[in-house]
């Protein structure tokens, strides 16, 4: 019987031993190199008029042009499909001049019919970017002046309405026709097929596992990185823990890399082979104070609170990988001042706000809400219990599912006191931001502070509607140092973008207005020597 | 017999009922605003207002338990908010993966638990009876996660020996969908090279999701075995001078199985349940992931139609394993 056993556990060991296989290089296949990019987001609905975030706007940068692109750090807007353009005076009427040799997938022409139809589509589906040009632009409003040119006749001034066009993309008005179903605009079909004329087209499409991007040819604008290094096509790759993507990595089963947790970026910094892409990004971190209810609807309060943080601990966390807020702007939106005064720890300060409020000794709970599982925002919430405490008030940390921390700042009598919140401007317009802190706000996650301030509602509404920059600039600065003033939150700090690379990787391109985890796909490479 | 069997199948149905009612109720009471949050967070009210008259939240939870319902009996599980395709083809979407990794987790338990359990109680409290036990309890009590991540840094990262996550090489293509399962597909086909792949794949997974089934097998095999070992029977077949080997695998293992069958079949409506993890770690295409990522959206459709998938198996497991009761034990069956 022993020698039964043995025999048994011999055999076991061998067929584990037999099965086990090297990783094969993948990144060569006989039409040439294809790029992998491993990250943890899926992209469960392709359409550009119905969904977008970071992975989903990556595949649609890549599948879809649209009149203007983000381009370059700081970023400038760099025009695409739109050759040239013409605005009016007070910024109502704008005219687009398209390129004529710009041309679908499937070859028919990029003209304004197909942009007409594009913006109306994107109007009436009601989703995705529709919040951007909504209050602005009525369908009527699009006119196709001859097949080239298209003239946006908006219902109100708007000077920021290009800001807004790099995410608007064109789709091929016939290949959505052909798939309507019910006048659904095409939507079903368009979630996992695409009619666009990007750099690349559509390859394997395994929901959840990878989605394969194909590289056009005859794209009509060319390779940056020349034709001889053009990858064959780029693979996103679904990998959900950050462990398992540091491990494929260093494995070199992935070429790049978002998503890495801050320890991670530390230890492999110094690999050989890898490269970190560390970059100021326009993500900012704030502590947002519910301003109408409870202790933090007193000001000195806040004030109390925002003197209180140790702000130097903020960039602690993030390893130093983060800069401070200097102004509710992040520095790359246009018209970004340094506000003076803007709070840093003082404790002497802070017990004199704290004097000037309710709570003159404090003997308050506050509760700080963060999303479940975010790390960093834990420990930003250690940070200020210790801070607070010194002015004897006690902070219950709450993690919350997202969705559930959505659905609590919906109003102010669910918000909770004190939330931390992570927003990313979609555009380098100063609008993007200031709106945040306007009455028509209250109810996105980024307004739960549901600050009041009729002159301050009022700048905004006039600095979003003049269309010369010299005006609207100082209006800017002022709305910038009223919300410091109001202190609707803790102007914490905007954390680097970091992707972690094989340095065989070229052509990588950071731009701060891309979402949190999204590279520009389009000019990347790989240099075999 | 065929009374018991009817009764069984027609308490199946009224408990997945039960089981959609429950689902349904938990996942619409909890907080969150799914409409809210697939509009964007930038999306204005009507916007918002878009994404709930689509989706039918709009209206009052009572009607949309009665549609949901409704499609249910029709084999109908509504569509999910966040891809706004069909649940059901989701499910079978994912499922086959799902499936092949428990069939393979469930065979390696199987094999090694029953297999340990009889080398166990044959040299009992020997030092491989002692090695096999405390790794039993190791079994048990390593969180799947955290054991995952350990076996990708060992066999994937400082050995390279295994791949450190998914299904099959990225280049290669899958095999043409047969019974949707990638090993036996490939074979099927011939394609020996995507065979070995898919396996060497799907191994460390298995083993994780394995596991704790392994070691509970293992532990009430090798009890039952040192049980069987110890009875009349056996010393009567010793004294007739059977092998070692007959009296083993023939007399004490058949008395030993009863528990086992059992035990086997509780685990592998457990597995179903527990693939959650092992999916995440491994970036394994299935229900389990599905699921969490449609809770994290708070989708609920897709979570309830996961929950009774899952659930349904359970219970059609549970029944098989009933009727195998009746078939080990002859007792039972002249019972009724």
């Amino acid at each position: 019987m022993r020698k039964l056993i043995l025999g048994a556990v011999a055999a076991a060991a061998l067929s584990a031993t037999a099965l086990t296989d090297t990783a094969q290089a993948f990144e060569r296949t006989d039409d040439g190199i294809v790029i992998v990019f491993g990250g943890r987001q899926q992209v469960p609905v392709l359409d550009p008029h119905v969904r977008y975030d970071w992975s989903t706007r990556m595949m649609q940068q890549s599948i879809y042009d649209a009149l203007f692109k983000y381009v370059g750090d700081p970023p400038e807007i760099e025009p695409w499909l739109a050759e040239s353009w013409d605005v009016n005076e007070d910024a109502s009427v704008w005219t687009f001049n398209l390129v004529e040799d710009a041309t679908f997938h499937n070859g028919d022409p990029v003209d304004a019919e197909a942009v007409r139809y594009s913006f109306v589509r994107g109007l009436e589906l009601n989703q995705g970017v529709a919040w951007m040009l909504a209050d602005f632009l009525e369908p009527d409003g699009i006119e196709v002046v001859d097949d080239y040119t298209i003239r946006f006749n908006l219902s109100r001034p708007y000077a920021p309405f290009l800001s807004f066009l790099p995410w608007w993309y064109i789709v091929n008005p016939a290949e959505v026709m052909e798939n309507e179903v019910d006048g659904d605009y095409g939507t079903e079909w368009m979630t996992e097929n695409a009619a666009g004329s990007g750099p690349f087209t559509m390859g394997r499409w395994q929901q959840n596992v990878l989605y394969e991007l194909v590289a056009n040819e005859d794209y009509w604008r060319g390779w940056p990185q020349g034709e001889e290094n053009r990858p064959a096509g780029i693979i996103y790759r679904i990998i959900r823990e950050p462990a398992a993507q540091r491990a494929a990595l260093q494995r070199g089963e992935i070429d790049i890399a978002e998503g890495l947790s801050s320890d991670d970026y530390g230890q492999i910094e110094d690999e050989p082979g890898i490269v970190i892409q560390n970059h100021a990004g326009m993500t900012t971190f704030g502590i947002k104070f519910n301003t109408q209810q409870g202790p933090t609807a007193d000001i000195n309060l806040r004030k109390a609170i925002a003197h209180a943080m140790d702000y130097d601990a903020l960039i602690d966390i993030y390893n130093g990988d983060a800069v401070l807020q200097t102004s509710p702007f992040p520095q790359a939106i246009q018209g970004h001042i340094d506000v003076e005064g803007i709070p840093r720890q003082d404790m002497d300060l802070a017990r004199e706000y704290l004097a000037q409020s309710e709570y003159p000794d404090g003997g308050i709970e506050l509760d700080y809400y963060h999303v479940a599982g975010l790390e960093e925002a834990r420990r930003i919430g250690l940070v200020l219990l210790s801070n607070l405490a010194e002015l004897n008030i006690d902070v219950n940390i709450v993690p919350e599912q997202w969705p559930n921390m959505v659905a609590a700042g919906s109003s102010p009598e669910s918000a909770p006191d004190m939330t931390s919140v992570f927003v990313t401007p979609v555009s380098t317009d100063p609008d993007a931001v200031a709106y945040q802190y306007h009455q028509n706000s209250w109810g996105q996650y980024f307004a739960m502070h549901f600050y009041e301030n009729q002159e301050l509602w009022d700048t905004i509404s006039e600095a979003r509607s003049l269309s010369d920059w010299d005006e609207r600039e100082p209006l800017y600065a002022e709305i910038q140092e009223m919300i410091v003033e109001g202190t609707p939150e803790i102007f914490g700090m905007l954390q680097n973008r970091r992707w972690a690379h094989r340095d065989w990787l070229e052509g990588f391109q950071f731009s701060p207005v891309r979402f949190t985890g999204e590279v520009d796909l389009y000019p990347l490479w790989v240099d075999v020597e | 017999m065929l009374i018991y069997v009817a009764r069984r199948l027609l308490l199946l149905v009224i408990m997945l009922l039960g089981l959609a009612t429950i689902t349904f109720a938990i996942t619409n009471i909890a907080p969150g605003d799914p409409a809210r949050l697939i509009a964007g967070p930038n999306a204005t009210e009507s916007m918002v207002e878009t994404v709930r008259q689509q989706n039918g939240l709009d209206r009052p939870l009572i009607e949309q338990y009665v549609v949901y319902m409704t499609g249910l009996v029709q084999g109908d599980l509504g569509r999910s908010i966040v891809s706004t395709r069909p649940v059901v083809d989701e499910l079978l979407r994912y499922f086959p993966a799902t499936l092949e990794l428990v069939v393979v987790a469930m065979g390696l338990g199987i094999l090694f638990g029953v297999g340990f359990g009889i080398m166990s109680a044959v040299v009992r409290d020997s030092w491989f009876d002692h090695v096999v036990r405390i790794g039993s309890i190791s079994g048990v009590a390593l969180p799947a996660f955290w054991f995952g991540i350990l076996l990708q840094l060992l066999f994937a990262v400082q050995m390279g020996w295994l791949p450190i996550s998914g299904r099959l090489n990225l280049v290669t293509l899958p095999p043409d969908p047969i019974t949707h399962f990638l090993l036996i597909d490939s074979l099927l086909q011939g394609r020996f090279d995507v065979f070995t792949q898919a396996l060497s794949y799907i191994i460390m997974p298995a083993v994780v999701l394995s596991f704790p089934c392994l070691a509970s097998i293992l532990r009430v095999n090798r009890a039952e075995m040192i049980e069987a070992l110890q009875s009349d029977f056996v010393l009567a077949a010793k004294a007739n001078g059977l092998s070692a080997w007959r009296i083993v695998t023939v007399y004490a293992l058949k008395n030993a199985m009863l528990p086992t069958v059992s035990i086997v079949g509780l685990r592998f409506g457990w597995m179903l349940g527990s693939t959650i993890l092992v999916e995440t770690v491994f970036d394994w295409p299935g229900i389990g992931l599905y699921a969490v990522e449609s809770a994290l959206y708070s989708d609920f459709k897709p979570v309830i139609g996961a929950t009774l998938l899952i659930g349904f198996i359970f219970m059609i497991i549970n029944f098989m394993v009933d009727l195998a009761y009746i078939w080990l034990d002859p007792r039972l069956r002249e019972s009724g």
